[in-house]
């Protein structure tokens, strides 16, 4: 009896450190910044930082400063699968995959979006601004690890 | 006679409205035109500016010129102001004296590998390590918009081994 509760102690210490381990980490890590890119864009000069933050509490987040880009109809935020639009490349293809951000809020200043938890950032590594009316591509910021 | 062609007059006019008020609509609503001179300003603060944290001020990737570097070099600002290098993710090669410096972002001698002559900079410190994550001070009052390039450099052979060029976070 006694040597059971013995074993069951440590074993009791062990599953509590393995389950509560990760638990903690989690809570531990700070707001971080994971990466970010410069803006470019020609057809509708675009400029600016796009940069990825991770809050404390795993969210992902979008922030978008000393933003610049010309003020259009139905403006949105994406991110896609692609390492890159270039400027050339005005218009998007069907085929590109992409993760909807939201509405542009506005077309000067800093502005934080909100990334769907489960969006994978090795394979979405670009922001765009699109135009969902015309498919277009206003400008582009390839991100990089920071 | 005349109060006929009047009328066939204002029904074409007629017409006219009741086809081009929504052509005209339409072609508002998909261009927006007036947006071209209309801004949209914001100004959300960032995700975790509390006084407590660095805030990243200027950053810029690496880029190999005499020997192959890598890595990022990020200027931040500490909660007491003081202002810091550090570099991430960060490779070159070991070498003999070498140096962190910030030097004029437009200096012609940033495009070379050997510098003839010498570089207007700022002096950082020895290089701690030619591999990983380290921080230099700045000294105060360094003017950022001037000195807007990182260079690891080796003081000897007068080698840039790699620049940075910063831009505003």
């Amino acid at each position: 009896m006694i040597r059971k509760i013995k074993t069951t102690i440590p074993l009791a210490a062990l599953a509590f450190t393995l389950g509560l381990g990760p638990a903690l980490n989690a809570q531990d890590g700070k707001a971080k910044i994971l990466e970010t890119g410069d803006f470019h864009g020609k057809v509708h000069s675009t400029s600016g930082r796009a940069t990825i933050y991770r809050e404390k509490d795993g969210q992902l987040l979008l922030r978008l400063t000393n933003f610049k880009t010309s003020n259009g109809p139905d403006v949105h935020v994406i991110l896609i699968a692609a390492k890159d639009a270039a400027d050339d490349a005005n218009f998007l293809k069907s085929s590109t995959q992409r993760v909807e951000l939201g509405s542009l809020k506005g077309n000067e200043g800093d502005q934080n979006y909100t990334i769907p938890k489960g969006t994978d950032l090795s394979k979405f590594q670009t922001v765009s601004i699109y135009c969902e009316r015309f498919n277009a591509n206003f400008g582009a910021a390839p991100l990089e690890k920071f | 006679m005349t109060l006929q062609i009047g009328t066939w007059l204002s029904r074409r006019k007629w017409i006219l409205i009741a086809i081009g008020v929504p052509v005209l609509v339409a072609a508002w609503w998909a261009f927006r035109p007036e947006k071209l001179w209309i801004n949209q300003t914001v100004d959300e603060p960032a995700p975790f500016a509390s006084a407590s944290t660095p805030q990243p001020l200027y950053t810029g990737r690496l880029e190999g010129k005499a020997h192959q570097t890598s890595g990022r070099a990020t200027i931040y600002k500490s909660s007491d102001g003081k202002e810091y290098l550090r570099l991430t993710d960060f490779t070159t090669s070991n070498g003999p004296d070498v140096h962190v410096l910030l030097a004029r972002g437009d200096d012609p001698g940033l495009q070379q590998e050997i510098v003839k002559g010498s570089l207007d900079s700022v002096e950082l410190g020895s290089l701690k390590g030619n591999q990983g994550d380290q921080n230099y001070d700045l000294p105060a009052g360094t003017d950022l918009a001037k000195y807007s390039a990182v260079v690891i450099y080796c003081e000897r052979f007068h080698a840039i081994f790699g620049t940075a060029k910063l831009e505003s976070f």
